[in-house]
């Protein structure tokens, strides 16, 4: 637990945040936070399956791809604005969640873990393949009927709406009882089954949830980039960035993947303008494995009240 | 068609060795250790790398860059497990599942490192047989398929003769099948994994040589090969050395098998669904005792 309040106000910051545009800032200020927000929101998401019910996936940018695509083909084909279909985005992730998910979420450990990125590759290669996705050529849009300040405001809204959504499932998860069964089932997910957690049932709709929020993201930055292409559409790159915020913040917590996600934007930017892009992603590299090595319950433990140290490592846990 | 299918099991034959050296690697660091070391092909992409700049700068042949390779990535490994494996694991207390996300990491920057370094474009390495193929009863044997087939089988025969017939072979062998046992009969655990990390390396560095005569690399290009190495593994089953051998070669004519049905494109969508089946099927492996 963090202090009693810190919710509170970051809450309040969230909602103070989207009467922003009203002082008219510069849209570097808006477009940096639009990002931030849809990265917050996808690390919260990921958070859920993989911080709770300790699933790693690698493979949350295939849900935010599909996203994109699928309300990009609605927008190109019939004319319906992604801001409108976004939902209808989400639920298509939310497809391929469960198509992907029903078989392979039975896996444990690594072997999910591959699934996820096997999902991300698959799916690369039948957008790439297929014509009516706009295959290799990638995906034209028109652009938002705005002018581009209104535009940036619209966008910056809705991945708003979308973060402030997610905090506050993702803190109503964490409290209920679907959020102590994943807990349960990341702990020993064969003594939570014995006690009579349902597994498999509470592991596919964290899938699902998670999902749904990336392909919600997915078709807000679609729209906003007004050209898809698989080439970047499903990088992993993006996959590294969110599994880095959830835990480099903490994921026992709701407010963790905010704070990591802050953290890590800033660090993105700084890092991006001044020693490069490649550089950055090699820094980034290292902070995973820092992260993962020396901070495992992220940053917002440091303000945890002591806890008992963890139990050493016994029999049949590989101590190289 | 008869031709072009027996063309197919030969090429498949010949690629089988090369992946069956990289996952034979990744496989042994997993049994050893539980740690799935994600930067693996990296690692093979990397030595690819080293062994294109070599043969330019002195104009020798990438095969014999390999004599200044394998040391130097057995030190690599044994780095690696010193300075990263036996920390993490100290403080972590799932290996396995943190050993996915540092590898990934590590994998991240090394992939990073080499596009900032030499360039994301893919990459060859141009020998004075690229591109030549010896027939052999109508049938064309390409030669760096070949070459890079042969250091597969001299490199899995190397290992199993060290892991089957010296002992500090049976060491790391009977780490991997039951490590407190392994410890209570004095066997200095630390010692022989970092000697499995060293081989571990070495020989994924023997694998991005050979595979890059074969097959254009790129600093991103590792991805693919690591779901190949899953495959493999995951069909041999974890900590089986000629088993992950038998699957490189299932796997290898798999691949070029299905050239012949579907357009190449979609090959690797079938490799994926093949890996899906089996982990559904049989995740302990398909050929495992």
């Amino acid at each position: 637990m963090i202090g009693r309040h810190d919710g509170r106000y970051v809450t309040g910051v969230l909602v103070a945040c989207a009467f922003l545009p009203l002082l008219r800032p510069q849209e570097y200020v808006l477009t940096f936070l639009y990002n931030l927000f849809s990265y917050a929101a996808m690390a919260s998401a990921w958070n859920i399956l993989g911080g709770l019910a300790g699933y790693l996936s690698f493979g949350h940018v295939a849900f935010f791809g599909c996203g994109a695509y699928v309300t990009g083909l609605m927008l190109v084909r019939w004319g319906w604005s992604p801001l409108a279909t976004a939902p209808l985005g989400g639920l298509a992730a939310a497809m391929l969640a469960l198509v992907a998910g029903y078989p392979t979420l039975r896996l444990r450990g690594p072997y999910f873990t591959v699934v996820t990125v096997v999902m991300v590759l698959a799916v690369k290669i039948v957008v790439l393949n297929v014509p009516w996705t706009g295959a290799a050529m990638g995906l034209w849009m028109p652009f938002p009927p705005w002018d581009p300040f209104v535009s940036r405001v619209i966008f910056y809204e809705a991945v708003l709406v979308i973060l402030l959504a997610t905090l506050l499932g993702v803190r109503w998860v964490l409290h209920s009882k679907f959020g102590f069964g994943l807990r349960t089932i990341r702990e020993d997910e064969d003594a939570a089954a014995a006690i009579g957690v349902p597994a498999f049932r509470l592991k596919l709709g964290a899938l699902l949830l998670s999902a749904f929020v990336c392909g919600m993201v997915g078709a807000v930055h679609g729209h906003d980039r007004s050209y898809l292409h698989p080439d970047f559409m499903f990088d992993l790159h993006p996959s590294i960035m969110i599994v880095l915020m959830a835990l480099f913040g903490g994921r026992d917590h709701w407010l963790g993947p905010l704070i990591g996600a802050v953290a890590v934007m800033i660090a993105d930017e700084l890092l991006t303008v001044y020693v490069g892009t490649e550089a950055a992603r090699m820094l980034f590299g290292l902070l995973l494995i820092v992260v993962i090595v020396f901070l495992p319950a992220g940053v917002i433990s440091l303000r945890v009240r002591r806890q008992p140290k963890p139990v050493p490592a016994g029999r049949g846990l590989m101590m190289p | 068609m008869l031709l072009e299918v027996v063309q197919a099991v030969v090429t498949g034959l010949l690629v089988g060795f090369t992946f069956a050296v990289l996952a034979v690697g990744f496989s042994l660091i997993w049994g050893t250790t539980g740690v799935v070391n994600i930067a693996h092909p990296a690692f093979a992409v990397l030595a690819a790398f080293l062994a294109l700049l070599a043969s330019r700068r002195w104009g020798i042949d990438p095969i014999a860059t390999l004599v200044g390779l394998v040391p130097l990535f057995f030190a690599l490994g044994v780095v690696l497990h010193e300075a990263l494996i036996k920390v993490a694991a100290k403080r972590t207390r799932e290996l396995g599942l943190a050993s996915m996300i540092f590898t990934f990491g590590l994998a991240s920057f090394m992939e990073n490192g080499m596009a900032y370094v030499w360039g994301p474009g893919p990459r060859v390495l141009n020998t004075a047989y690229t591109g030549t193929a010896a027939q052999v009863l109508g049938v064309s044997v390409p030669l760096p398929h070949l070459y890079g087939a042969l250091l597969g089988v001299a490199t899995i025969g190397v290992l199993y003769g060290f892991l089957y017939h010296t002992f500090p072979g049976k060491a790391v062998r009977a780490v991997w099948q039951q490590r407190d046992g392994a410890a209570l009969c004095g066997i200095p655990l630390h010692r022989v994994t970092a000697l499995a990390y060293g081989l571990s390396i070495a020989s994924a560095a023997v694998a991005g040589v050979a595979m890059g005569l074969i097959y254009s690399f790129y600093p991103a290009g590792y991805m693919v090969w690591l779901i190949n190495v899953f495959l493999i593994v995951i069909v041999g089953g974890v900590g089986s050395l000629l088993g992950a051998a038998a699957a490189g070669l299932l796997v290898g004519l798999v691949s070029s098998l299905s050239v012949l049905v579907i357009p190449f494109v979609w090959t690797n969508l079938a490799l994926f669904a093949l890996l899906i089946l089996v982990l559904l099927i049989r995740p302990s492996g398909l050929l495992k005792r």
